[in-house]
C-alpha cells in the first residue's frame, strides 16, 4: 500500500512510526486505537519489510500455566531472575521490571491483532515452557500485522528511509526523507539497533568488526539513532553490547537469520585458530548460554572458531545448513578446515584423557559427563572424541543487535543528555533495548521488549498527538 | 540426482535448519525426522506437500532473498516429475499423440491430445452404432440402449478403466518401493484410515489454518472448491452404481425419473464438480507464477465429463440425446484412459505419502 506525504484529510499525520519490524507495527497498531491518522515508514520494499523480525520466532513472557502452546508455568520471579542471570544484569533495573511485568498481557494482546500459536515441536529448542511460539516466525508476524493494519486504516510507506529528525526544540514537526518531508504530530523510533554500519562497529571494535557477520536486516544502520543524538538525545546501554551467536562463517555478510546458526557446541569442543580450546562447551543448558558465543568467537585471533565434534553426536542438533567438514581422523579435518592439524589433534587427545569416568551422557539435562583438570573446563556433556567420522565447521560471530540506543522513560518518552525528555519523540524496541540488557541475552527477550514497548510508545505518541 | 533433486535438496537443508514452519503441515515434520536427504525422501516430501503455500507466505528466505528458498515450487516441480516416473508407457508413440495442431500446448510430454482423441473416439462411435444399429439410433431419445447395446457400452467404458486401473497399481507400487519400502507395510489399516480422514478432508491444505493460495490471504476457497470436485466426483460416481444398482437388480429400466436417487445424485454431483473445476480454474489463474497449460489439463477433462454428462440428462427427451450420449461416452473413454498420465494421479501418490508419513510418525 502507498501513502502520500500527508494523510487523507490533510495537514500531519498524527503519529508517524518510523520503521516496520514487530515494534513499529504493535506501536502503529497501539498508536491506532487513540489516533486516526497513523503512517509506518518502512525502509525496505514490501518483500523484505519487517526488519530483524523477520528471523525471530517466539516471545518470553510470564504465564501462570500451561496453556497448549507452553508446557508449563513461568512466574514473573523466574523471568526477572533469567533476566539477571544474563551478562551482568539488567540496564535500567525500573524499566526492566515494567518490561517483565508488562510482558505477562503480551500474549493475549498478539492473539487479539490476529497473531496464531503453535504447540512446542522438535524445533523450538527446550524453549516449551518458557517462550510462546508464533505459527510460521517472524515474517509470518509481519504479515499478520500488516493484515491488521491494513484493516484498521493504517498507513504503510515502503522503500522510505528516514536520513533525520526536523527539529523545533524539544519537539519534532518531521522527518527528511529522499521523497521529501513528512510531518507529524508525534513521532515512534522504532528503527532497530546500527548492527548493520560495520564503520559505526569498527569505532568500538576496531578491525575485528570487518570479520563479524550480520544475521539481520542490512537496513539497520542506525541512521535514525545517530540523528537522535545529534539532536541530543541521550544514550542507554554500552557502545559494546550485542546479542550475537556463532554462526557458520560461510554465512552471507547480512541477513542469514536462523539457518546460518550453529547448535553442535555442547556436543562437541571448540578450537580457535591456534587449535586451543578457550570457553566451557558445556557450561549450562544451550538455550541459556548459545547467546555468549558470538562473542566467544569475537574475542578469538581473527575471530574465527571452530566446532568440532564426532559421530556419537550426530543427530542432536539442528543440521547445519551448508553441512560440516567431514574426515577420517582429527588431522584430516583439521587441515580440511585450515588449522594446524598437529595442534587440534593435541588438544582433542588432552580433552578425551581428562574426561571423568563414569558419567551418563544425557543431551536432556545437566549431565554428569565433565572434565578433571582441564582449563578451561567443560563442565557437561563431556564425551571423548574418538569416533569417525569426525565433523567440523568454521564459525564466526553473527551479531543480531546492538544495545546501545537511547535513553528512555518510563513512558517510552526519549530523554536528552540534559535528563529532560523530548515532547513528542518515542522510542521502542532495539533501539531502546539498552535500557533494559547491558552484555547479555536471554531467547525471545527481544520481542517480549518489542511489545510491551511499542504498546506503550504508540498509545503515549496518540496521547500526545491529541493533547498537544 | 539430478539437478531438480539437488535444488530440492539445498532448499530443504535450509528449512530443516531454519524449522519455523515445522506448525504449518506433515512435511517439515517429516523433513525433520530425515538426516540425509535422499531422492525417494525428496519424493516423498514433493507429494506430501499440498501447495498451501503458507510456508512461502512466512519464509524470510523467499524470493528476492539470496537463499532464493521456495519449497511450494520446487516440490511441485519434483511432484510432477515423479507423476512421470511411475507412470507406464513414460512415453506413447507419436500417431496415438495426434496431429500438432490438435495437441494441447504443454500437456506433460505432449501425451494429452484429449481433443484428437475425444473425436477420434466419438467418430469412431458414430460409425458403430450406424452399423450395427442404424443411423436412426442416434436421434433416439428413449433411453441409452436404444443408442448403444448394454454390452456395448459395459465395454468401452470397462476397457480405459481397466487400463488406468492396471497402470495406477503398478505406479502405486513403484512409488512405495521407492520412498517407503516393502509393499506389504502398505496393509496398516489403522494408517490407512487415518489417511482417508487426512486426505478426505484436506487436512494439510489448511496449512495450520488456512491455506494462502493463490495470494497472500488466507483464504478457505480452494479446500471448498476441491471438495466440491472431489465430493462432485463421488456423486456421480454413486450415480452410476445406483443406476446399475436399480437396472440390474431392481430390474427398472432408464431413464429414471427426476425424483430418482440416480438422478439426484448425479445432477448434484455433476453441478458440484463444474462449479468446482471452474472456481478452481478462475484460481490457478491467479497463481504466481502464471500456470502452464498442463495445469489445467485434469481440471478441463473433469469439467468436461461433468458438463457432458449433465447435458445427456437435460437433453434425454430431445432428438440431440443420440449425439450427446455419444460425446459424453468418447469423453469418458479418453478421461479414463489417459488419467495415469495426468494430475488425476495426484491423489494416488497424495493418499501413499500421507500413509507412508502416518507410519513413520506413528500416528
Amino acid at each position: 500500500m502507498g501513502a502520500g506525504a500527508s494523510p487523507p484529510g490533510g495537514g500531519p499525520w498524527d503519529v508517524v512510526v518510523i520503521g516496520g519490524g514487530n515494534a513499529g507495527l504493535v506501536a502503529a497498531l497501539s498508536a491506532r486505537r487513540h489516533a486516526r491518522r497513523v503512517l509506518i515508514v518502512e525502509r525496505a520494499p514490501e518483500p523484505m519489510r519487517g526488519g530483524n523480525t523477520r528471523h525471530t520466532r517466539n516471545v518470553r513472557c510470564v504465564h501462570s500455566r500451561a496453556d497448549g502452546f507452553t508446557t508449563g508455568p513461568y512466574s514473573f520471579d523466574e523471568l526477572w531472575r533469567d533476566l539477571c542471570g544474563v551478562g551482568t544484569g539488567p540496564g535500567h533495573e525500573k524499566l526492566a521490571e515494567l518490561t517483565v511485568r508488562e510482558s505477562e498481557t503480551v500474549p493475549a494482546w498478539m492473539s487479539g491483532h490476529g497473531v496464531r500459536w503453535q504447540p512446542p515441536l522438535a524445533g523450538t529448542l527446550h524453549l516449551g515452557r518458557t517462550n510462546h511460539f508464533f505459527l510460521g516466525g517472524g515474517k509470518a508476524l509481519v504479515n499478520t500485522y500488516h493484515r491488521t493494519a491494513a484493516r484498521m486504516g493504517i498507513a504503510v510507506r515502503y522503500a522510505t528511509t528516514v536520513d533525520d529528525l526536523i527539529m523545533d526544540g524539544d519537539r519534532c514537526t518531521g522527518l527528511v526523507t529522499p521523497d521529501g518531508a513528512i510531518r507529524g504530530r508525534a513521532f515512534v523510533a522504532a528503527s532497530g539497533g546500527f548492527e548493520a554500519n560495520i564503520g559505526w562497529l569498527r569505532r568500538y571494535w576496531g578491525d575485528a568488526a570487518d570479520n563479524y557477520l550480520i544475521r539481520g536486516s542490512r537496513d539497520n544502520d542506525g541512521r535514525v539513532l545517530a540523528a537522535l543524538y545529534a539532536h541530543g538525545a541521550g544514550r542507554a546501554g554500552n557502545e559494546r553490547g550485542f546479542h550475537a551467536v556463532a554462526i557458520d562463517a560461510r554465512s552471507p555478510r547480512f541477513d542469514g537469520g536462523i539457518a546460518t546458526r550453529l547448535d553442535s557446541i555442547p556436543f562437541g569442543v571448540v578450537v580457535n585458530s591456534h587449535g586451543r580450546r578457550f570457553y566451557d562447551e558445556g557450561e549450562e543448558i544451550w538455550p541459556k548460554r548459545y547467546a555468549i558465543w558470538g562473542r566467544n568467537i569475537a574475542q578469538q585471533p581473527g575471530q574465527i572458531a571452530y566446532s568440532i565434534w564426532d559421530a556419537k553426536a550426530a543427530g542432536l542438533f539442528l543440521p547445519p545448513m551448508y553441512g560440516p567438514a567431514q574426515a577420517s581422523s582429527i588431522a584430516g579435518l583439521a587441515v580440511t578446515l585450515g588449522i594446524g592439524g598437529r595442534a587440534v589433534a593435541g588438544t582433542i587427545a588432552g580433552f578425551n584423557a581428562s574426561i571423568r569416568p563414569g558419567g551418563t551422557f544425557d543431551p536432556g539435562r545437566l549431565d554428569d559427563c565433565a572434565t578433571a583438570g582441564l582449563t578451561p573446563p567443560k563442565s557437561h556433556w563431556a564425551r571423548p572424541i574418538d569416533t569417525p567420522p569426525y565433523y567440523g565447521i568454521a564459525m564466526r560471530p553473527g551479531i543480531t543487535f546492538t544495545y546501545m540506543g537511547v535513553a528512555v522513560t518510563a513512558q517510552a518518552r526519549v530523554l536528552r543528555t540534559d535528563g529532560t525528555a523530548f515532547a513528542n519523540v518515542f522510542a521502542a524496541g532495539e533501539i531502546m533495548s539498552g535500557n533494559i540488557l547491558s552484555t547479555g541475552y536471554l531467547a525471545g527477550f527481544g520481542l517480549t521488549i518489542g511489545t510491551v514497548w511499542g504498546r506503550i510508545a504508540g498509545a503515549e505518541a496518540a496521547r500526545q498527538a491529541r493533547d498537544g | 540426482m539430478d539437478e531438480l533433486f539437488t535444488e530440492a535438496q539445498r532448499q530443504l537443508n535450509i528449512c530443516n535448519a531454519c524449522r519455523f514452519c515445522e506448525g504449518y503441515c506433515a512435511v517439515f515434520p517429516a523433513l525433520e525426522r530425515r538426516v540425509v536427504l535422499g531422492a525417494g525422501d525428496i519424493t516423498q516430501l514433493a507429494n506430501l506437500c499440498h501447495d498451501c503455500r503458507a510456508c512461502l507466505q512466512a519464509c524470510m528466505y523467499a524470493p528476492p532473498h539470496e537463499f532464493a528458498v521456495n519449497p511450494p515450487e520446487i516440490l511441485s516441480r519434483v511432484r510432477r516429475a515423479s507423476y512421470d516416473e511411475y507412470a507406464h508407457p513414460g512415453r506413447w508413440p507419436a500417431w496415438l499423440r495426434g496431429p500438432a495442431w490438435l495437441r494441447v500446448p504443454a500437456w506433460p510430454r505432449g501425451r494429452g491430445a484429449l481433443a484428437t482423441a475425444a473425436t477420434g473416439v466419438a467418430a469412431a462411435l458414430v460409425v458403430i452404432i450406424a452399423l450395427t444399429g442404424g443411423i436412426d439410433a442416434l436421434w433416439s431419445h428413449h433411453g441409452p440402449y436404444q443408442v448403444i447395446s448394454y454390452p456395448a457400452l459395459l465395454l468401452i467404458v470397462l476397457l480405459p478403466c481397466a487400463w488406468s486401473a492396471a497402470v495406477m497399481l503398478r505406479a502405486t507400487a513403484g512409488y512405495w518401493h521407492d520412498t517407503h519400502g516393502p509393499l506389504r507395510d502398505l496393509a496398516d489399516w489403522h494408517a490407512l484410515r487415518k489417511a482417508l480422514a487426512y486426505a478426505a478432508s484436506l487436512r494439510y491444505l489448511r496449512g495450520g489454518g488456512e491455506c494462502a493460495y493463490p495470494g497472500e490471504n488466507p483464504s478457505p476457497a480452494r479446500r471448498r472448491l476441491h471438495a466440491a470436485v472431489f465430493y462432485g466426483f463421488a456423486a456421480c460416481s454413486a450415480a452410476t452404481v445406483s443406476a446399475a444398482f436399480m437396472q440390474d437388480i431392481m430390474r427398472i429400466p432408464p431413464p429414471y425419473p427426476p425424483l430418482s436417487v440416480p438422478v439426484i445424485t448425479g445432477t448434484a454431483g455433476g453441478l458440484a464438480m463444474i462449479a468446482g473445476c471452474a472456481g478452481l480454474a478462475v484460481l490457478k489463474r491467479r497463481t504466481d507464477p502464471a500456470p502452464s497449460a498442463a495445469d489445467y489439463g485434469l481440471l478441463i477433462g473433469l469439467g468436461l465429463l461433468a458438463l457432458t454428462g449433465m447435458l445427456t440428462l437435460l437433453l434425454r427427451d430431445t432428438p440431440a440425446y443420440g449425439l450427446v450420449l455419444v460425446t459424453h461416452l468418447a469423453t469418458i473413454v479418453v478421461c479414463f484412459a489417459v488419467a495415469p498420465y495426468t494430475r488425476f494421479v495426484h491423489s494416488v501418490y497424495r493418499f501413499l505419502a500421507i500413509v507412508a508419513d502416518n507410519i513413520e510418525a506413528g500416528r
